[in-house]
């Protein structure tokens, strides 16, 4: 090769003596030895000292800069505990769920942009590439998740400058393992992932809503969750370690795990059942009586102080907290919204429009009604107990010994306070005439307690009011109780017109819940008790850490005063204001109340009944009030449906019904006295066949009379059939002879009709009567409300219709 | 073929049968077996990882082929070794063509094996097996066709033109300063570094460009002429500064590695950076790196020597440079008392290729250099190359084999 190289370079040429590696030996070692030094030795000298740089002198930076990256410091969520009622059904549950995360930006990026052959594309084809994987894309989880909103999707899936777009939310562990496994075959994890949450879950949806409370992103955020969060939320635990790149944790011995510490389990006092009542019950009297501005009730054990239910309405569903369920309160929205409205109009001082304005009252509008459904009313508000309060003076004077059973208190219908200028009305402006105490009270007597104050005088009064906790907080284990500044008078400023407006509960505030404790320190035996919902408070395996004992903060009366005015509380329900709240079987105690709230606007009343029972051993107490029953019209006492606003017309006879199915409830056997025991049901026995002589004997002695129809000695056929349960002292028919009973028969309207005649033109008509609602002192006032089968209706001879009968008592706000 | 008794051997056959050298095949299979151990720790992660074919989330895919390829890379080295390296001075220029034949094989299109447009490999059957760079044969290659003819520079008379014309004149003047002699080299060089560069594979031809510099240089070619290529390369670099972008972008990520601008760039380095200095003196332990899952871009390949650093320490890392250096030295050593110049120039060249890569490798992870893209011998992953390496040091091998045994007295 060389040869040929240089012939071609030129003929003739002539190589001359000299070569042309003259000395190239020494070169060649000298060079080498050169290279040798320097690719040997003088090389490694900068890799040295670099790596001796990068690792020793300014490692510190760059090993936290690694740390930061690799080390992996999780928090293992620790599981939220359960709220469970006293009966041990879930209240509140964590679950798991999932939350569907798109990245749109990474699903751009992983449609690449070149072909098969490596070529890339040309950005035409590149877009409309991508523009068909999104098209895809939005098919697909259309597909997964056939319940999403496509255009939202849509949406989702095009805002490819976003790498956050939350698909759905709360899903559930099925839902979750399709869509997981979805991911896992179209390896779509780079843009498709779902993370998980925690999610609080009610089973029961709506109940005692304010008193459980709900979590928001904080933690527990009101009621028991927000009280007991630190015991309920448990300990996080955590694990630092190293991850990989991808974000995966490495197991490796240098990870260090803590281990979480699940949330205790809380047993409530508060039963659903009940609650359930308490809340139906509200729900039912709203309705019935158009109450404007919601309603409260709480059912208590009084002698312990254990809550059996608090409700208040309008009520939420803390599934879904934040949403507005209540109709009459999301009625009033726009209303309100309205209002705000007009209000920030008038002082716009930063020259919005119109419609940024109408936008600020709207969500001015809608946090005053989400905060409004989440006050607990029992609690939280204060309001003037009216007349129940008189259960707590009585008892003081009783226990002071300044009244006794036997005074006499006489009522013209107005009292005068010395230094009020107009003279204090009663309830029944006529007058109640002479009375005895129980009678007194049993009528909500104004003027009577008004002397009955005056006989305790201001400072014996003031240390009652104080020993049965008017001018504390109960110290409830439920958050927001009301603050009670200014709520009542000093005791050097109460004077005599107060003392007056006090002794039948007016003019001072305190919480429905403080008046539950005082009546019940009433009627318990003399012991204010401190209320509390939570039971226990226990692990996940069950072992109990802390169980609320019952505690009392101080006797207040004796055993055998609080013995006295429980039996004369006992009478307001049998046969006085309170007679509406009556159940046969149950001896039910309690007081009416009526309060007028005069600071809002006029005819703002709230109406409410204190009752408990049984009267000789209380097991439950029960508060229920109405917060503004709505009026027929401007300065009227009486509702749209005609009913005369009072806790008396309204309260106790809601409460009644629910007492006695609390009652029921709790396995409180019934005890009749002897009137109730002979309107009790009995058994119809089998007289046919028998003679008449016989067959009378047989029905007097389960408490029934007969009357006869046709004639013969023998008894054909009977009305009703034997075995049937009818009222006792009902007449039964007894055909003899020939004689057949028609097969049906029209139900008579016995609405308006009192007691007898209700019950004779019934009869009359071939049915029975079986009565409910006021005691059975019936008397000319009470009449028939309402009956089950409605007037003019055909019905088979012999069936009972339940009557229901109303005593329109005057125990309404005066003053 | 049946092995001769001694007394039938000539002399050069005698001298072919002479003893490896121990040390030189001692310190590369060291290197090589902590190389393979290395090579493990590093890359099964990413192995494991990896659910593309021909991996499959196979932890031990990349040690597997790799000590496969060890394996058959010592048997080749080993048979190298036999072979009279004398016979390499015919086959140089032989082997020569063939390798540009097959760097113009990278460009045919149906025959060549490229990656992302990239067209640096051949397959070994061309249709099938495993791929391979023609450049790393390229570079041997040439080392030894410039071997081959540079070690009779001593016999090779200067040429005289005639004076009479001014062509001659001219020359004669480019024969005295040496010109004339370096054009065929400088052709071969021009061919190769072409046909490599616009593979593209700009490390592959710097490497040639490297061997084959040692090559001359050793064997006595006037330092004026590196001054001058030296030079004229470092002008050329400075104008692709300039005028070329992706230079420019390189250049500026070495220049900045933490800035702004190198975040997707530099990401590579700073995260060897990382892995150096989490490190240390005493390193984290053998196989107890976190750089390497998945934040050391493929840890197995160029970037391996930081996560040697990572788990074995500085201390490891300098043994690992002092097995490097030996090797090298003794490499030149080799060199030194070769039986001849053309031993001699080979082995310079291969050594020199060896410290090359050795040094540009750490420099780049270390940041001392832009970029390149060099494997570390004997650590980073590749099959066919490290069976060429090994090839290379069968070669040194082979000529150590001639080296008379130092007379004793």
């Amino acid at each position: 090769m060389r040869s040929k190289y240089e012939r071609g370079l030129k003929q003739g040429v002539k190589p001359t003596a000299a070569t042309r590696g003259t000395h190239s030996k020494r070169s060649i070692f000298r060079r080498t030895l050169f290279l040798m030094v320097l690719c040997g030795m003088v090389i490694f000298i900068p890799l040295g000292w670099k790596l001796w740089d990068i690792a020793i002198v300014n490692c510190e930076a760059y090993q936290k800069a690694a740390q930061n990256q690799h080390g992996l410091d999780f928090v293992i969520p620790a599981e939220r505990g359960k709220i469970y009622d006293r009966n041990s059904n879930v209240m509140a549950m964590s679950t798991t769920v999932y939350t569907l995360i798109l990245s749109p930006r990474d699903l751009v990026k992983s449609v690449s942009n070149k072909d098969e052959e490596g070529n890339t594309l040309s950005d035409e084809v590149y877009q409309a590439k991508v523009a068909a994987r999104q098209d895809q894309m939005v098919e697909e989880l259309m597909n997964l998740i056939p319940d999403l909103d496509r255009q939202e999707v849509e949406g989702h899936v095009h805002a490819t400058k976003m790498a956050y777009r939350e698909i759905k939310v709360n899903i559930e562990e099925e839902e979750h393992k399709r869509i997981q496994e979805y991911i896992v075959e179209n390896k779509a994890s780079s843009y498709l992932y779902q993370i998980a949450g925690s999610k609080r879950y009610y089973p029961y949806s709506g109940l005692a809503a304010q008193a459980l409370g709900f979590v928001n992103a904080n933690g527990g955020a009101y009621g028991i969750e927000a009280v007991y969060n630190d015991v309920l939320e448990g300990t996080a635990g955590r694990v630092v370690t190293t991850r990989t790149a991808a974000g995966t944790e490495r197991y490796n011995s240098y990870a260090e795990y803590i281990d979480a510490v699940n949330g205790y389990n809380i047993t409530l006092t508060i039963d659903t059942t009940i609650q359930s009542y308490l809340e139906k019950t509200l729900e039912e009297g709203i309705k019935d009586f158009e109450v404007q501005d919601g309603a409260f009730a709480i059912a208590m054990n009084p002698k312990t102080g254990a809550i059996y239910g608090i409700a208040s309405s309008p009520d939420f569903d803390p599934n879904n907290y934040g949403r507005i369920t209540n109709e009459l309160l999301s009625s009033q929205l726009d209303e309100s919204a309205a209002a705000i409205f007009e209000k920030l109009k008038a002082s716009n001082t930063e020259n919005l429009t119109d419609s940024q304005l109408m936008e600020k009252a709207e969500s001015q509008a809608y946090s005053d009604a989400v905060n409004t459904q989440w006050r607990n009313k029992a609690i939280d508000s204060r309001y003037e107990p009216g007349s129940v309060f008189k259960a707590i003076v009585l008892a003081a004077a009783l226990e002071e010994g300044v009244v006794s059973e036997n005074d006499h208190f006489f009522c013209s219908g107005e009292a005068v306070v010395p230094g009020y200028p107009k003279p204090i009305k009663c309830s029944n402006t006529r007058g109640h005439k002479d009375q005895n105490l129980a009678k007194a009270v049993a009528n909500s007597c104004n003027p009577a307690f008004i002397e009955i104050g005056k006989r305790l005088g201001v400072d014996t009064f003031y240390d009652y009011f104080e020993a049965f906790g008017m001018l504390e907080n109960t110290g409830i284990d439920l958050p927001g109780e009301a603050s009670l500044a200014g709520a009542v008078w000093s005791r050097d400023k109460m004077s005599n017109v107060d003392l007056a407006v006090a002794s039948f509960g007016q003019r001072f505030e305190i919480t429905p819940l403080q008046m539950i404790c005082g009546f019940s320190a009433v009627i318990n035996g003399g012991n204010l008790v401190k209320p509390y919902v939570v039971q226990s408070v226990s692990t996940q395996d069950g072992t109990v850490v802390q169980n609320t004992q019952p505690e009392v903060v101080r006797q207040v009366i004796s055993k055998q005063t609080s013995q006295r005015a429980a039996d004369i509380l006992e009478q307001v329900v049998a046969t006085g204001s309170g007679n509406n709240g009556y159940v046969a079987g149950y001896r039910i105690g309690g007081k009416t109340g009526t309060s007028e709230v005069k600071t809002v606007d006029l005819d703002h009343y709230v109406v409410s009944f204190m009752g408990y029972a049984p009267a000789d051993d209380p097991q439950v107490i029960v508060l229920l009030a109405y917060d503004h029953p709505k009026v027929k019209e401007p300065g009227s006492n009486y509702g749209p449906s005609g009913v005369y606003i009072s806790g008396g017309n309204m309260a106790a006879k809601k409460a009644g019904p629910l007492i006695a199915q609390i009652l029921d409830y709790l396995g409180i056997e019934k005890t009749y006295s002897t009137e109730e025991a002979a309107a009790a049901d009995v058994v119809m026995p089998k007289v046919t066949g028998l003679s008449v002589t016989k067959a009378e004997d047989d029905l007097s002695r389960v408490n029934l009379r007969f009357r006869t129809i046709g004639e013969g000695e023998t008894v054909s056929r009977q009305i009703p059939a034997a075995g049937t349960r009818i009222p006792g002292g009902s007449t039964v028919i007894l055909y003899l002879g020939d004689s057949a009973p028609e097969a049906s028969g029209t139900v008579p309207d016995v609405r308006g009709m009192t007691y007898e005649n209700a019950k004779n033109a019934l009869e009359k008509a071939g049915f029975f009567m079986r009565a409910s609602g006021a005691s059975v002192y019936y008397g000319n006032t009470t009449t028939a409300e309402s009956q089950s089968i409605a007037g003019g209706v055909a019905a088979v001879t012999g069936t009972v219709v339940d009557v229901k009968f109303f005593n329109q008592v005057e125990d309404g706000y005066a003053g | 073929m049946a092995r001769k008794a001694k007394r039938d051997l000539t002399m050069e056959e005698q001298l072919a049968r002479g003893p490896l050298d121990l040390p030189f095949l001692m310190l590369v299979l060291l290197l090589l077996g902590i190389g393979l151990v290395m090579l493990f720790s590093a890359s099964y992660y990413t192995a494991f990882r990896d659910s593309t074919k021909p991996v499959l989330n196979n932890p031990y895919y990349y040690i597997q082929h790799q000590a496969a390829y060890a394996m058959a890379g010592l048997v080749g080295m080993y048979i190298v070794s036999r072979i009279n390296y004398q016979h390499f001075r015919w086959m140089a220029p032989l082997a020569l063509i063939a390798s540009i034949g097959l760097l113009v094989l990278c460009y045919i299109p149906g025959l060549n094996a490229p990656i992302n447009g990239v067209r640096r490999w051949l397959r070994v059957f061309l249709v099938a097996g495993p791929t391979f760079q023609p450049s790393e044969i390229a570079k041997v290659t040439v080392v030894l066709f410039f071997s081959a003819r540079l070690c009779k520079r001593d016999t090779e008379k200067q040429l005289r033109f005639t004076r009479r014309t001014g062509t001659g004149r001219m020359l004669n003047f480019l024969e005295k300063i040496g010109f004339l002699e370096l054009v065929p080299y400088g052709v071969v060089l021009v061919v190769v570094l072409g046909l490599v560069v616009f593979e593209p594979h700009v490390s592959g031809a710097l490497l040639v460009a490297v061997g084959a510099a040692a090559v001359l240089l050793v064997s006595g070619i006037s330092l004026w002429w590196f001054i001058g290529i030296g030079g004229f390369g470092a002008a050329l670099v400075g104008l692709m500064y300039v005028t070329t972008d992706y230079v420019k972008y390189k250049i500026g990520i070495w220049l900045d590695p933490w800035g702004a601008d190198a975040q997707s760039g530099g990401y590579q380095f700073r995260q060897g950076i990382y892995s150096i200095a989490s490190g240390g003196l005493l390193g984290r332990g053998l196989g107890q790196s976190d750089q390497k899952y998945g934040f050391v871009p493929e840890p197995e390949n160029d970037m391996i020597f930081s996560i040697v650093v990572e788990e074995l320490g500085l201390v490891g890392a300098f043994m690992i440079l002092l097995l490097f250096s030996l090797l090298i030295l003794r490499g030149y050593w080799l060199a030194l008392h070769a039986r001849d110049k053309f031993g001699t120039l080979t082995i310079v060249g291969i050594i020199t290729l060896l410290a090359a890569q050795v040094f540009l490798n750490i420099s780049v992870i270390t940041g001392m250099i832009p970029n390149t893209g060099i494997s570390l011998p004997f650590f980073s992953y590749g099959g066919t190359a490290l069976m060429i390496q090994l090839a290379e040091i069968g070669m040194v091998l082979s000529i150590s084999r001639q080296i008379p045994a130092p007379r004793k007295d």
